[in-house]
């Protein structure tokens, strides 16, 4: 109970630091070397959140709409990852083959390809949906891939001893072990695929979180509610990252891991 | 040696191996081994690392297959021994499941041959009965100590009832106390069992004290050098490990080891 208690600690200390450092850095900027231009550069958190209460239905909207193309996305890309891995580990040859495509593929920068794809689908919502795939399938497929490499090699003398079919491998052995190389995937790509979706958003000003931020930043008119959208964005990318740690926690209840120290004391 | 056929449950025929080494020449393991494995013995492959020991039971094991000679285990060929699940295998690591408790890592051989439910349970309970781990069911493997996971380990091995247990250094990272009262349970099991026992060890001691014969190798290169047959009486107690026979078959073991390196 204790140590609950401390981390709720720790966590409402983090808040009120971050709170208390914006509001200092605004100052600075505002009262102190009076920047004309304060109001725009780093307006006061409270002035922030007070814009984010009066524009609540429109950010709260835009950045549902932004955030459920990225979840669909994530869950198209993690599949994808997910097959991508097994085929590789199942088969020397599409490891060989796959990969430096794979590597590849993460060169392009997203700034180049959302235009690409945009283009050639025609289509907000697919796009966003493809960007917000495309940014997931490959810490999946790698952290997933590696995951199935590190199972021990007594781990699989022991299944070949029991003249184990490939499919009873995976299911007994190789999945269960690499379900936290699979969540550490998970972990990394969910708020990309948020960062992925919102940028698709800024290619038209039509609708989604990142449509705001740039229609705030060009377009003048509506300048209150960039700070709002920024924020926004940015609590997307947390919250989907905590829901990760909380599918891994429910997960973990059916496939426990050892506690680091116990794993360690074990070997 | 002069068994025979049907006594014998191990059969390896003239065994060459040849590993082919990152940095020059292959190297040639055990110039045309040949031994037999009597059913029901105890039988420990002893020597120091690189004599190959572990190498000839992974062999048995269907693990490895060797380049030249010819394995069978119970009549057929290794290959088709392992698909039939003819042994148990026991490694140095417990090699168990984290995410699995006990009995259900006890049970997996099982699950492996889709044994129904029911059965599984049964046998999950009278093998925890037999490594005295009763009451342990729920538990994870990383709640107990090394000594337990190793108990679990055998367990496992022995839930299919397979004839043969290939055990590779089972005890050799556990202390010397945990490791006497395992040889006394280990013991009990095989003469419980009637099972057979193939048993890597680098310990003398263990050897001699556990088995009805030790096969001595010496590395540089990896030979059988020698077989002791062990006369002590069953069962065996520690009072034998201070007897002068006990000590004689130490100094005999001793004795081959020492002969095959002065060869070099």
């Amino acid at each position: 109970m204790k140590r609950i208690d401390g981390r709720h600690l720790s966590l409402i200390l983090w808040i009120v630091g971050f709170f208390l450092m914006w509001e200092f850095a605004a100052f600075l900027l505002d009262g102190v070397l009076h920047d004309p231009m304060a109001a725009k550069k780093l307006p006061y958190f409270h002035a922030v959140i007070s814009e984010t209460v009066l524009n609540a239905d429109n950010i709260l909207l835009q950045s549902a709409l932004t955030a459920l193309r990225a979840a669909e996305g994530f869950l198209i890309g993690a599949l994808v990852g997910f097959l991508l891995a097994l085929l590789m580990d199942l088969f020397g040859v599409v490891e060989r083959m796959a990969l430096p495509y794979l590597l590849a593929s993460q060169m392009i920068p997203i700034l180049g390809l959302a235009p690409i794809i945009f283009g050639l689908v025609k289509d907000l919502d697919m796009s966003r949906v493809t960007i917000a795939a495309y940014m997931t399938f490959f810490p999946v497929s790698l952290s997933l891939l590696s995951g199935f490499k590190s199972v021990d090699i007594e781990q699989r003398m022991l299944m070949r001893s029991y003249a184990s079919s490939k499919f009873l491998y995976y299911r007994k052995l190789a999945l269960p072990y690499s379900v936290p190389f699979l969540f550490n995937g998970l972990k990394i790509a969910a708020p990309m695929a948020m960062t992925a979706s919102a940028f698709v958003d800024t290619l038209s000003t039509q609708n989604g979180i990142g449509s705001i931020i740039i229609v705030a930043l060009y377009g003048g008119g509506t300048t209150g509610q960039f700070w709002p959208a920024v924020l926004a964005a940015s609590l997307l990318g947390i919250v989907s990252y905590v829901l990760v740690i909380l599918a891994e926690r429910v997960v973990e209840r059916f496939i426990p891991r050892a506690p680091k120290e116990a794993a360690g004391e074990a070997a | 040696m002069n068994l025979s056929q049907d006594r014998t449950e191990i059969c390896l025929k003239n065994i060459r191996m040849r590993f082919q080494m990152k940095s020059g020449d292959p190297i040639n393991v055990f110039d045309g081994l040949d031994l037999e494995v009597y059913k029901g013995e105890f039988i420990s492959f002893l020597g120091p690392s690189g004599c190959g020991k572990t190498t000839l039971l992974r062999l048995i094991a269907d693990i490895l297959q060797p380049t030249e000679g010819i394995v069978t285990v119970g009549g057929i060929s290794a290959a088709e021994a392992r698909k039939q699940h003819k042994y148990g295998i026991v490694f140095q690591k417990p090699v168990l499941y984290d995410w699995r408790t006990v009995a259900k890592n006890v049970a997996l051989p099982m699950e492996m041959m889709k044994i129904p439910k029911k059965e599984q349970e049964e046998k999950v309970t009278e093998m925890l009965q037999l490594v005295n781990l009763e009451g342990y069911e729920n538990s994870y493997p990383f709640e107990l100590s090394g000594g337990m996971q190793q108990r679990v380990g055998i367990a496992r091995a022995l839930s299919l009832d397979s004839e043969i247990l290939l055990m590779d250094e089972p005890f050799s990272a556990l202390d010397e106390f945990t490791k006497m009262k395992l040889h006394e349970d280990l013991l009990r099991i095989w003469e419980a069992t009637g099972k057979t026992i193939v048993f890597v060890t680098h310990n003398i001691s263990e050897a001699v004290y556990l088995s009805d014969r030790v096969c001595v190798f010496t590395a540089n290169p990896a030979r059988l050098a020698g077989i002791v047959d062990i006369g002590l009486k069953r069962p065996r107690n520690e009072d034998m490990l201070i007897s002068s026979s006990y000590l004689a078959y130490m100094g005999e073991i001793r004795h081959i080891f020492e002969a095959g390196y002065e060869k070099d």
